[in-house]
């Protein structure tokens, strides 16, 4: 059970009051500076979990009710996943983590008191562990938290305690709403950021307004992320800032002629430009993403062999950020920011030429689906002898168009069903995605065996591994090409098709009585 | 998940001193422990200051299941639980007695509570009963406390021919010298024979210790009142080992 103190009321007397009727031990209390911990995307938070470091001990707590999950002492902070000490705290964050740094949200001032009730026999029969919780080197109270935890085996004691408290002037609250109010403190908002599109459009809105909805809020991912790639902290950031100009090339792409075309040309250039900037940072990063499963494909005996490389690719990737950094701070790129978000400010025009513009969204956004959708049945469906790499990758590209197209337009259809075939194509993707990285990075580590900086005895057995790890990856790909057909042919399913009709063709016909 | 049973056929060599100091440091480890008081005389119970139950006739534990999850009580400590002695002059053996697979019956009681905990301790009455039995079969581990005298050395030989005539895994017994006196001769000169010649001693033993006694006093487990004498120091010894060559 989670309490607060009612305004103007004293909780630690209101505590000591229950001494009337019960024999109460209150321990010394202990302050310490807290600080509470989580990734750029609130993945814990997502999660409902709260992490929180106090000394040298990292707790996790569980949001919904406040209970203990896992505790583990640390020496030093860790900043991703695999720097924990292992053990169980390791093995549950590891997954929810991934590659994502944590970041310290807010830091503050606990002064923490546990009081115990005890029975006749002066055992303990409840817990009270009460904090009051202040800035850094201030005085005041920000808030008083006190969880009053049931000893098993004794429930009376333990609904006497919280009917005493809440009549003496505690109230109940959620430990989520403590977690807002401590954060807004530091002015953060938990769940502000997400990687995934929360759009809210409206069917009858002119697809210019929405479209611009749309790149409004894919501009503003990419300024949330451009100062964290900076201080490159984690990968994900510059992933993120990629996949955000990604998304803004196809809706330039796709939601065709809502804006003046020579203009939609202009920024299409832009965004060209500006995407292919950090191609070869993220390959990098992909690749060195890797290193530990990559280390695993090669053969023992070889294994030390392939280090050279990861430490040529580390270097590089050191010069490549400068660079990328470089064109991010050059006034080229503040230029054409500027001028971006300057046109999408601007205020729609009344009349526009361009035709679509005045078009209700949610029609624009039916056509644009279908036609993608009938083009990847077209190119999936043939006959399965000629699926040669180019096809494939000419299908992820179709694939991903029309991922981004559901996602950007998913406010305007039936939930449920429009996230059953962003499932169904998902799974596509996934298969067709598998296969692209892994073609990109056996090119890539080809590509990269002419630059190593070695020579000799250990540039051949260097070459040696690489070659044997390319191999592995050729593998994978056949793998990846061979499950291809058999989930195209469930995507393609008349089930699949019929719920894309239904969704993207045929609705006008039902809404008219 | 591993069951643990302190036992000897002997009375009064520390059985319950161990179970309740040995479940404390387990818990403070981590895992999530429960002390299972199985002797009438409930002293367990005392030291983590939990009353017995008296009135319900041993039903729990002769229906196990929802009725056991029911008594289970929480002590002072993070993570460790008591499952109170629960009987009045009935014992547990003239209870099981009655029923069905009257040797398997605990099985049957802790089964269920196996997925709440990483480590279940016994402290058990000194008996060669049907209890016993029951205890044999469900433990994963014996730990005996032995006091290095003649006497108490026979009656472990005793045990241990009755465990071979039980079919009982001989690699599950482990004991360890407990109310050791340094200062006798005889003490030391039994405890290196009976090392040589024994499989299965531990190498951390007891010492006899006023502080061990205070426990009837303090109500609690040494390392919660003295946490830096040398008794709190030779049990969480005796832990480590026993964490480390027993637990799996
Ligand atoms: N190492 C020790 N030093 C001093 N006193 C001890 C020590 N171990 C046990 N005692 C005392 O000896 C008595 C018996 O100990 P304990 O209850 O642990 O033995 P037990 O084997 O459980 O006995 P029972 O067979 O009666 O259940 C208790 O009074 C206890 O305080
Ligand atoms: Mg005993």
């Amino acid at each position: 059970m989670n309490l607060s103190v009612l305004d103007g009321r004293d909780g630690r007397k209101i505590i000591g009051d229950l001494a009337d009727y019960h024999l109460l031990i209150q321990e010394q209390p202990k302050a310490k500076n807290v600080a509470i911990y989580d990734t750029f995307d609130w993945r814990l938070f997502e999660k409902s979990l709260l992490l929180y470091g106090a000394e040298n001990e990292l707790i996790l707590h569980s949001l919904s009710d406040y209970k203990i999950v896992r505790r583990t002492k640390v020496d030093s902070l860790p900043g991703f996943a695999w720097e924990f000490p292992d053990g169980d705290l390791k093995s549950l964050l590891a997954p929810i983590l991934e590659m994502r740094r944590l970041l310290k949200l807010t830091e503050f001032r606990s002064l923490f008191t546990i009081y115990r009730i005890l029975n006749k026999e002066q055992k303990t029969v409840v817990k009270l562990f009460y904090e009051e919780i202040c800035r850094v080197a201030q005085e005041q109270t920000l808030c008083v938290h006190l969880h009053v935890e049931p000893v098993r085996g004794y429930p009376r004691y333990y609904r006497k305690t919280v009917d005493r408290l809440e009549k003496m002037g505690f109230v109940q609250i959620n430990p989520k709403t403590m977690y807002f109010d401590v954060l807004k403190e530091s002015d953060k908002t938990p769940g502000e950021y997400s990687s995934k599109l929360r759009l809210q459009l409206e069917p009858n809105m002119r697809s210019d307004e929405a479209t611009k909805i749309i790149l409004r809020s894919l501009l503003r991912t990419m300024k949330a992320n451009e100062n964290y790639i900076i201080e490159d902290l984690d990968t994900e950031f510059l992933h993120d800032f990629r996949v955000a100009i990604r998304r803004t090339r196809i809706v330039l792409g796709q939601i065709k002629r809502v804006f003046p075309a020579d203009t939609t040309k202009k920024f299409q250039r832009d965004f060209a430009i500006l995407g292919k900037l950090s191609n070869e940072l993220r390959d990098l990063d992909v690749c060195l993403l890797k290193e530990n499963p990559y280390k695993k494909m090669v053969p023992e005996s070889l294994r030390e062999e392939i280090n050279p490389l990861f430490l040529f690719l580390n270097d590089k990737r050191s010069k490549v950020l400068e660079d990328f950094k470089n064109s991010l701070c050059s006034a080229e790129y503040s230029k054409a920011v500027r001028k971006w978000e300057d046109f999408l400010n601007e205020p729609l025009a009344e009349s526009p030429t361009a035709p679509n513009a005045t078009v209700p969204i949610s029609e624009l956004a039916r056509k644009r689906i279908h036609k993608r959708y009938t083009e990847i049945l077209k190119t999936g469906a043939q006959p399965s002898e000629t699926a040669n790499d180019h096809r494939l990758h000419a299908l992820r590209i179709e694939c991903k168009k029309l991922r981004y197209l559901m996602e950007f337009f998913f406010s305007l259809f039936p939930r449920r069903k429009i996230s059953r075939l962003i499932k169904e194509l998902k799974s596509l993707q996934d298969n067709l995605g598998d296969f692209n990285d892994l073609c990109i990075q056996r090119a890539y580590l080809r590509k990269t065996v002419d630059e190593l900086p070695i020579s000799g005895h250990q540039a051949k057995k260097t070459t040696l591994a690489i070659g044997s790890l390319i191999g592995r990856l050729e593998e994978q790909t056949q793998t990846a090409k061979g499950s291809f057909s058999e989930i195209f042919t469930r995507f393609a399913s008349p089930t699949n098709r019929g719920l894309y009709h239904e969704l993207f063709v045929a609705t006008k016909g039902k809404a008219s009585p | 998940m591993n069951i643990l049973g302190i036992y000897s056929n002997k009375g009064g060599v520390g059985k319950t001193t161990a179970a309740v100091n040995l479940s404390f440091l387990a818990a403070e480890a981590g895992l999530k422990t429960l002390v299972c008081d199985l002797d009438p005389q409930s002293a367990a119970s005392f030291y983590f200051r939990v009353k017995p139950k008296l009135k319900r006739n041993a039903m729990g534990f002769r229906k196990g299941g929802k009725n056991i999850a029911r008594s289970i009580k929480g002590t002072d400590y993070e993570n460790l639980d008591i499952l109170p002695a629960d009987f009045t002059h009935r014992n547990l053996a003239s209870t099981f007695n009655k029923l069905k697979r009257r040797k398997r019956r605990l099985n049957r009681i802790l089964d269920p509570l196996r997925p709440e905990y990483n480590l279940i301790v016994l402290d058990c009455p000194p008996s060669i009963s049907l209890l016993a039995e029951n205890i044999f079969n469900v433990a994963d581990y014996l730990l005996v406390p032995v006091i290095p005298t003649t006497l108490s050395v026979r009656s472990h030989l005793q045990l241990l021919t009755f465990l071979k005539k039980k079919n009982y895994a001989k690699d599950n017994i482990f004991a360890f010298f407990s109310l050791v006196d340094r200062r006798k001769k005889m003490h030391k000169e039994l405890m290196a024979t009976i090392s040589r010649e024994f499989k299965g001693i531990l190498h951390n033993s007891i010492p006899s210790l006023s502080n061990i006694e205070r426990m009837g006093i303090e109500r609690e487990p040494v390392q919660a009142f003295a946490p830096t004498s040398v008794a709190a120091k030779s049990y969480r010894k005796l832990w480590q080992e026993v964490d480390e060559t027993l637990l799996d």
